[in-house]
């Protein structure tokens, strides 16, 4: 008998009584303005900077502007003036040292700012290598809470998709947070 | 409406003038109360060494003893649960003096409803909030959990004329009896007591009081080491104030 | 009467600036967590909705494991299962044996800790970088973890200065990481600025990212229905570890697996609000495919998990997420420390998991808890934590671990609570005890004495009363 069917087995027998899955329809968390609560949610708990696009903003001098001293810039955004392409670089070792990565959100949540953002480039890397991330979200893709947000999720065919919350941080040192551990120092999100 | 009287086997011999207030409360709210004399303990300390085989006799002698009364009514929340929750799990049946076993403070709260007492009581307390009766019993909301704010005890002693009551910070973290676990874990426990005792001091309160004996004997007694300035109550004795 | 934590904990217990920092530290959480809970007006609904997701699924577990599988499998997936660690270590050296593999870059993974992986591997000459900023600091420092969420909370700065000092870290990446500070290097080491400690942290990291052939991760769920893995983390260090290697692992208890998307959003909404007072992880990263040109692998492990499902008792604990809640909320826990515990896993579900895994040996952390019920409030999955521990309790004289102290002191209750008569007449003598001298209630007495006064026997109890004055006024 293989492993996998000793631990089946082993499963079938060991089951004392079954469960139903349960009715998940309670009511759930909703904001009466959800992108109101997701810029609050994302420049407060989250640490991230949101810059609310306006009609006849220019989306690569957004960028430039945040980032004045970013000497490279990763994205394989259409429309994004980059120096890098993840689609493009031989091996993800190449992203490194890349300042600004540039990246697109298909949903944000309020309740936590989280943002989806697929796997849409060949190196992923370049969601994580960055020293700062911009990712650009639609305002019209955010919804209240984290179950709103599974519902509309598509995994890309790349098969890997992140919510992502702001900067990476951490606490390991008595309690200190830090923002950029292993990954991106900072996040700018850019809502049009 | 017939009340067993059961008086926890340390309230028995440490603190009988706890069960002679409860006596006296219950007496003066009209209430028929007796005291069969053969009752010794809950069981728990037992159970709670890893013995509760041992109190299978005295298990169904407490069922014995109560099941003919309306309501077995006991000033100790921590022993009230112990008969309600775990003696029909102790002897395997269903225990009818169990299901009828409440706490005084339950009792006044849920089944008298009492609105107004003539005790008098120009104090400041701390109010211990005893693990079991907080997250057994449900005398309070525990802050652990998103419901509504409640506290029964509370509400009893706001009836007492005089009193302010306090509560500590952390108002519903353990003070580190838990029966055997004092005597086990005596690194762990006394700093546990001492920090709760910290804790109900910086209240400004003159007397800690709750509903458990058994909490306040472990904290009097981290308190009289120490030599804090502070003093202990039972509620039921604040409550019987006068009376 | 005291047992193996209880003697570590009146060690830990005696430095009190010791013990009240680590106490605040996680009380902190702890209140971190109820701000959150509050914050959520369906917080009890999510946690009885997690509750029976797992319940379910823990009872269809065959099932959803096969339909897991062989979703993981048409994603291009390899599956493996393993019974135990020592299966599961020949797995991990076999697929790394395969790709040549020296270095491997590594994100928290209780179940490899479980399973002894680090030890293995570096018995097979691999080289393993733990890429999480607390086990990285713990791994240099060769000490195990003390908590299961925040490894290296009980390390002061002042320490992880010396160790990165030690392993030459200031030295090589100091410099870059004042700069990126803006700060003078020497004062920043003099202070032993926890930012710049990240910061050295963050470079060294990188290039060991840069270098690794395999990355290694643990898997907070694993999704039936799309055959994915979900990690979670704050750092980025699993996105990191697994986005420039070309080999990635996973490895993953059996009892991680949920059903769908739609319990997904239960668990992720509970998992980092509960147990470190975050509105969510920084990163929930979703593996469904290995990257172009790599490949991905999932080891399921059993380790004694399919023989928990079959205990009456105990088989609950497999609801458990690893948040670290109960930990958090342990006055006990926060007053005696991860190292007190002999398990890996501390606090009262590391008491239950430990019985579980080898009661011979764990069996010394079951006085570990006051039954103050805490736990069960914050558990997300509402295991029945403290009722377990109890349970625990009765088992240990079959078990021949029973303290022989208590044991005699049970009987001897029994004796006295079984006969009213004995009881009655023990209570008429036990005044004396109040003019004994102190020395030899003290002995009598000790473990209560250490930190307690003699409580004083009435000169009446309430039996004698009653027969005296109240009974005759019915």
């Amino acid at each position: 008998m293989t492993t996998k069917d000793t631990i089946l087995n082993n499963l079938r027998r060991n089951v004392r009584e079954k469960y139903d899955k349960p009715d998940l329809s309670f009511a759930k968390l909703e904001y009466s303005d959800p992108v109101a609560a997701f810029i609050q949610t994302a420049t407060t708990a989250a640490g991230a900077k949101v810059l609310e696009m306006q009609e006849g903003d220019d989306i690569n001098e957004l960028i430039r502007k945040s980032y004045p001293d970013a000497k490279t810039i990763a994205s394989n955004v259409p429309g994004i003036k980059a120096d890098r392409n993840p689609d493009e670089v031989c091996k993800p070792q190449d992203l490194d040292g890349t300042d600004v990565s540039v990246v697109e959100g298909t949903v944000g949540c309020a309740e936590n700012a989280c943002i989806w953002v697929p796997q849409t480039m060949k190196q992923r890397a370049v969601c994580f290598i960055c020293e700062y991330l911009v990712i650009i979200l639609d305002r019209r893709n955010i919804v209240n809470n984290m179950h709103e947000a599974y519902s509309r999720i598509e995994m890309p065919e790349m098969g890997f998709g992140a919510f992502i919350s702001g900067p990476s941080k951490t606490a390991d040192i008595e309690q200190a947070l830090v923002y950029g551990a292993q990954s991106f120092c900072g996040v700018t999100i850019i809502l049009r | 409406m017939k009340v067993g009287l059961f008086i926890p086997c340390y309230v028995d011999a440490l603190y009988p003038e706890v069960g002679v207030s409860t006596y006296r409360l219950l007496r003066s709210l009209g209430v028929d109360v007796d005291y069969p004399e053969k009752q010794t303990c809950c069981g728990q300390p037992m159970g709670n060494a890893g013995f509760q085989g041992k109190s299978e006799k005295l298990v169904e002698s407490f069922d014995e003893l109560f099941r003919g009364y309306d309501y077995v009514v006991a000033p100790s929340a921590s022993c009230t649960s112990y008969v309600r929750f775990f003696h029909p799990e102790i002897v395997g049946h269903e225990c009818e003096a169990a299901g009828k076993t409440v706490d005084l403070v339950e009792f006044l709260h849920d089944i008298l409803k009492v609105k107004s007492l003539p005790a008098r009581f120009p104090h400041k307390v701390s109010l211990h909030n005893s693990c079991h009766g907080v997250r057994e019993l449900g005398l309070s909301s525990p802050t652990e959990r998103n419901i509504p704010q409640f506290n029964k005890i509370k509400d009893l002693l706001q009836l007492v004329d005089g009193i302010t009551v306090l509560e500590p910070e952390r108002p519903d973290e353990c003070c580190g009896f838990g029966g055997m676990f004092s005597v086990e874990e005596t690194g762990v426990s006394t700093k546990m007591g001492t920090d709760k005792l910290h804790r109900h001091m910086a209240t400004g309160a003159e007397y800690i009081t709750g509903p458990d004996s058994s909490c306040l004997m472990h904290m009097q007694g981290i308190a009289a080491k120490q030599k804090f300035p502070i003093k202990f109550i039972h509620v039921a004795q604040i409550l019987a104030g006068g009376l | 009467m005291s047992t193996q934590h209880s003697k570590k904990a009146n060690i830990f217990v005696k430095d009190t600036a010791v013990v009240d920092r680590h106490d605040a530290t996680f009380w902190a959480v702890r209140s971190k967590r109820d701000k959150m809970a509050h914050e959520v007006p369906e917080w009890e609904d999510l946690r009885d909705a997690a509750s029976m997701i797992k319940k379910h699924t823990v009872t269809h577990l065959a099932d959803y494991l096969e339909k897991f599988a062989a979703n993981a499998e048409k994603n291009g997936v390899h599956v493996h299962w393993a019974k135990d660690a020592d299966e599961y270590n020949a797995i991990v050296l076999g697929i790394l044996g395969e790709h040549g593999v020296k270095k491997v870059v590594k994100s928290k993974s209780m179940l490899t800790e479980e399973c002894c992986l680090n030890d293995s591997l570096a018995a097979h000459g691999i080289d393993v970088v733990e890429t999480d900023l607390g086990e990285r600091i713990l791994q240099l420092l060769g000490v195990p973890p003390s908590h299961i969420v925040m490894p290296a909370i009980h390390i002061t700065r002042e320490q992880v200065l010396e160790c990165f000092r030690g392993h030459g870290i200031i030295e090589k990446e100091g410099r870059k990481a004042a700069e990126s500070m803006h700060g003078d290097l020497n004062t920043l080491i003099a202070e032993a600025d926890p930012t710049f400690l990240t910061r050295c942290a963050r470079y060294h990291l990188r290039d060991n990212f840069m270098t690794a052939d395999c990355g290694m991760t643990g898997a907070n769920f694993g999704i039936a229905e799309t055959g994915e893995v979900v990690v979670c983390t704050n750092e980025g260090n699993a996105d990191m570890s697994t986005s420039i290697p070309p080999l990635h692992i996973v490895s993953m208890g059996i009892e991680k697996l949920i059903p769908d998307y739609k319990s997904m959003a239960v668990f992720q909404r509970l998992l980092a609000r509960n147990g470190t007072g975050q509105p969510t992880t920084v990163y929930t990263s979703h593996f469904r495919r290995p990257r172009p040109g790599s490949e991905m692998h999932i080891i399921l492990v059993d380790n004694g998990r399919s023989d928990i499902l079959g205990n009456e008792d105990h088989w609950q604990t497999l609801k458990c997420m690893r948040c670290g809640a109960c930990m958090n909320t342990c006055p006990v826990y926060r007053r005696s420390g991860g190292y007190s515990y002999s398990y890996f896993i501390p606090g009262p579900i590391g008491i239950n998991l430990g019985m579980l895994r080898d009661s011979d040996r764990h069996y010394g952390n079951c006085s570990a808890c006051s039954l103050c019920c805490s736990c069960d409030n914050v558990c997300p999955v509402k295991v029945d934590l403290s009722s377990q521990i109890y349970k625990w309790r009765q088992q240990l004289d079959s078990m021949h671990h029973a303290d022989p102290m208590k044991k005699t002191m049970s009987e001897g209750m029994k004796i006295m609570f079984d006969h009213p008569d004995l009881y009655t007449s023990a209570l008429k003598v036990a005044p004396v005890a109040n003019h004994l001298p102190d020395w030899l209630t003290g002995m009598a007495m000790k473990p209560w004495c250490y930190g307690h006064t003699m409580p004083v026997f009435a000169k009446k109890s309430f039996h004698q009363l009653w027969k005296s004055d109240l009974k005759n006024k019915n």
